[in-house]
């Protein structure tokens, strides 16, 4: 308040000061204060202030407050679609990333049954592989307790040829058959 | 010699009578005219593709518009936007008819009390009306501030009340002195140079291109200030502030 009483004032000193410069060089004084000229002044204001004020008002304010609210406009789209772009992306990784998780997964679980197949089927291979050879090595012991069974029988009787021909040379008799087969037979428990 | 108010006078171009009032088109009308062909020009013409990226016209158009809703925005706030394109309006005047006058030859509008005058006084009177309208009898507290002893207000209210019915001539006679006295001295120190001749001119000269300069700086505060009262005077009108 107080500066515009001071703006005033001091306007007010320029206006009179050059005023009556003016006056005093005798040059009619300031043509600011010559009140014949006010009327064709004040009209020629009224017409161009009323103009420019309806092509402000008509023509350029809506025109510029239509161009900045559509630049405001386009601005937030491309700020939306882009936040839009940023968060399909996003969500577009993390499904790629679940589903190569989850394929992971699956190949682990894919491997780990295979292998458990695997080992099983080793496993029955080995069995039969095992049961043949029990039968064979079976067999093959019938068969060796077979042959020592035949060739025990071969001893017996070669040990009773020769217990009589050993004693037939030494007691210049024949032996008691029932005798020396008893001796045989407590000589072959006692092996 | 030239008097340095010479430049100052009204010459009428082309006599007219309209209703018998004097309404001559004179230099002063030419250069009205002048600045508003100019303003529309850049307000109209520069704004005419609405680009979304604007050019250099529609960039000047832009800045200025921004430049007066921010002033409105700040000052006036909510209810202010009613008179923007009048605000607008007064300021690219102003501001047109300054800078125009910084144009050799050419002539200032707002130069002439007469002018500057009208305007206040419209602001003025409009402002009262505004805020008769709007708050009634209740309006008259704008003179009395708040938490005052009453003692005070016995001083108080008498020099809100003048300060109230100076602003119309604080208003005009701010702008107009500016005008008449940055024109003024460009013109004196002319005639200096013109004095002093080639041997001493230089020394005026130099301080004519720096004043001159200054003057452009003038030419666009003093409409700035003008607009920027304006929103304050609109102001207390709306809201009643202090």
């Amino acid at each position: 308040m107080l500066r515009s009483i001071y703006g005033a004032l001091a306007g007010l000193a320029v206006l009179v000061a050059s005023g009556t410069a003016m006056a005093k060089e005798g040059s009619g004084g300031m043509p600011q204060l010559d009140y014949h000229s006010f009327a064709p002044q004040l009209v020629w204001l009224a017409i161009a202030f009323l103009a420019l004020y309806f092509v402000m008002s008509r023509l350029a304010v809506p025109a510029i407050s239509d161009t900045i609210d559509r630049r405001q406009a386009k601005i937030q789209g491309d700020l939306d679609a882009a936040e839009k772009a940023n968060e399909d992306t996003r969500s577009l990784v993390a499904a790629y990333e679940k589903r190569l998780a989850d394929t992971r997964e699956e190949a682990r679980k894919h491997m780990r049954e295979r292998g458990e197949a695997d080992s099983a089927a080793a496993a029955a291979r080995l069995q039969v592989l095992h049961d043949k050879l029990a039968a064979q090595i079976g067999e093959a012991e019938k068969r060796i307790a077979a042959q020592r069974d035949d060739v025990m029988a071969g001893l017996e009787n070669m040990a009773k040829d020769i217990g009589q021909d050993v004693y037939a040379k030494l007691a210049g008799q024949p032996a008691d058959q029932a005798a020396l087969a008893a001796k045989i037979a407590v000589a072959k428990g006692g092996r | 010699m030239h008097s340095p108010m010479e430049q100052f006078e009204i010459k009428r171009l082309l006599h007219l009578n309209l209703f018998g009032i004097d309404a001559s088109f004179t230099n002063s009308s030419t250069w009205m005219v002048i600045a508003v062909i100019l303003a529309t020009a850049v307000f109209v013409w520069g704004m005419r593709q609405r680009a979304l990226v604007p050019g250099r016209l529609q960039s000047v158009a832009e800045v200025g518009y921004e430049f007066v809703a921010g002033m409105v925005r700040d000052n006036v706030g909510d209810g202010g936007k009613k008179y923007f394109p009048f605000i607008l309006t007064l300021f690219i005047f102003i501001l047109f008819c300054n800078v125009l006058g910084m144009v050799p030859y050419s002539f200032t509008p707002t130069s002439h009390i007469v002018v500057t005058f009208a305007m206040a006084a419209f602001v003025f009177v409009g402002v009262t009306i505004i805020g008769f309208a709007r708050h009634g009898m209740h309006f008259l507290s704008l003179f009395v501030p708040k938490g005052v002893p009453f003692a005070l207000l016995l001083l108080l209210v008498p020099i809100e009340i003048i300060s109230y019915f100076i602003r119309p001539f604080s208003l005009s006679i701010r702008l107009f002195a500016n005008m008449l006295a940055g024109h003024t001295m460009l013109k004196v120190f002319g005639g200096f140079v013109v004095m002093l001749g080639i041997i001493g001119g230089w020394a005026p000269l130099a301080f004519i291109v720096v004043f001159t300069g200054l003057e452009l700086l003038i030419a666009f505060l003093q409409a700035y200030v003008f607009a920027i009262l304006t929103c304050l005077y609109l102001n207390d009108a709306v809201h009643l502030h202090h």
